[in-house]
């Protein structure tokens, strides 16, 4: 039994023209069990920047917790809000301190950054970043996401059309995993705003 | 009164049964090994007239879903159905033998059989076969001698009448609201009711379940199945 797949979650984020999308689902469960389907697994870091964790929910929580520490004392620092590139460098290095005892958790990064450019990325366990420019999936069903989003995904589409393509690759990869699911959220980040909706999902 | 097949003779053949643990399905999860799984919610319940059985439609495979559409209900007579759970290769197997054995002894008896008998039957492959089995069936049906019955054969193979039964690993999640809303002599709607909701109660709770809810009326004048699809299953308490 895999302790990644000990919660579940399913976590992906589309790059589209001068606009970034992040979805995740809303279950909190214990291996079989469902114990919540409103559970928070994409936090906000800024006005335009998001980061999806998926993972062992304690870890979730406690990495994004430790990034909102890390964040505020940049801002308090630094005077001014966090670019998307950095911010993956911060979670890279809070991941890799922990190297051989890490936390069980992938981070998912969208966000715009200053000159208006949409940036999206990812990182493995112990910090491997991993920047492709179209989408990036984390969680129990990142397979299922894949070809979700292989299949659906053309670059260069506008605000609602990135959040139907996103929402769809979303929606039917939980579809096909046990562990996520129970609902689906997503925000769609502009230059000048973010716009969050929740779908209904199957609850099953 | 026993029928005219000997017990050892059946013994014999049932011993044969190789766990039939299916090849890895092509599965997308790293568990390639898992062995494919009705982790499930099943349910029957007996009225005044006949039985109403149901199921979840979810297979998994670790946590990938293999098959979402499923129909754990499977036909053994023409009045006498069994629902799965555990191993899909074993209950499939095991379902198989059964339905073969009760038409011969149908043949042999004259008449339809007992839904007792095929419990019998599902009751002596399960427990000889203990070790390498992992299969939790309810089997039930409609007699002209009975009427509705409903039989349990968990993991072990026991084998035991019931009013109602519920089985499977969604099954753990609403034994509490299947306590407090069965009643005795339940009209068929009402039965319906029951059985859909406790249902979809236990697909909201475990992952393991999921689907459409399947389910199968079946009287004297035969079987009648339904099907409610995803979006038609009630839904209750889903938090804020």
């Amino acid at each position: 039994m895999s302790i990644m797949s000990y919660n579940g979650a399913a976590i992906v984020a589309m790059a589209g023209k001068d606009c970034v999308a992040i979805a995740s689902d809303r279950r909190f469960g214990v291996q079989a069990q469902t114990v919540s389907m409103d559970f928070q697994k994409i936090f906000p870091m800024g006005e335009r920047l998001m980061v999806g964790l998926a993972g062992l929910a304690t870890d979730v929580q406690t990495v994004s917790e430790r990034l909102r520490f890390k964040m505020n004392m940049y801002k308090l620092r630094e005077e001014r809000d966090i670019e998307p590139v950095t911010f993956m460098h911060m979670i890279s290095n809070l991941l890799y301190e922990k190297r051989f005892g890490p936390y069980f958790c992938e981070p998912v990064i969208a966000g715009i950054d200053k000159h208006g450019k949409p940036f999206i990325s990812s990182t493995d366990l112990i910090g491997c970043p991993m920047t492709p420019g179209n989408f990036v999936v984390a969680g129990t069903c990142s397979e299922q996401l894949y070809g979700m989003c292989e299949a659906l995904y053309v670059p260069d589409l506008g605000p609602e059309d990135l959040f139907e393509t996103i929402s769809q690759s979303l929606l039917n990869a939980q579809d096909r995993d046990a562990l996520a699911g129970w609902g689906a959220v997503v925000h769609v980040i502009t230059k000048d705003q973010v716009i969050t909706r929740t779908l209904k999902s199957r609850m099953d | 009164t026993q029928s005219s097949w000997t017990l050892s003779g059946l013994e014999n053949i049932a011993s044969m049964v190789v766990d039939a643990i299916s090849a890895p399905p092509a599965g997308l999860t790293q568990d390639f090994n898992q062995e494919v799984l009705t982790g499930t919610t099943i349910m029957a319940v007996a009225f005044d007239g006949g039985v109403i059985i149901g199921a979840d439609s979810r297979t998994s495979s670790g946590s990938y879903v293999a098959n979402r559409v499923t129909d754990k209900l499977t036909q053994i007579n023409d009045t006498i159905f069994c629902c799965r759970s555990g191993s899909a290769a074993d209950t499939q197997a095991i379902a198989d033998y059964v339905k073969y054995y009760l038409s011969m002894h149908a043949v042999e008896l004259g008449e339809q059989p007992e839904v007792r008998t095929a419990a019998s039957i599902f009751q002596q492959l399960c427990y000889n076969n203990r070790d390498n089995l992992m299969a939790g069936i309810i089997c039930a049906g409609w007699d002209k001698v009975n009427g509705g019955s409903v039989y349990t054969i968990p993991l072990g193979g026991m084998c035991v009448k019931q009013p109602f039964s519920i089985g499977g690993s969604g099954s753990t999640y609403v034994y509490g609201f299947c306590d407090a809303n069965y009643k005795e002599k339940m009209s068929r709607e009402e039965c319906e009711r029951f059985v859909k909701h406790a249902i979809a109660l236990a697909i909201a709770r475990d992952g393991s379940s999921g689907g459409v809810i399947r389910m199968a009326i079946i009287d004297k004048s035969g079987v009648e199945r339904k099907v409610t699809l995803g979006n038609e299953v009630p839904r209750f308490y889903e938090g804020n």
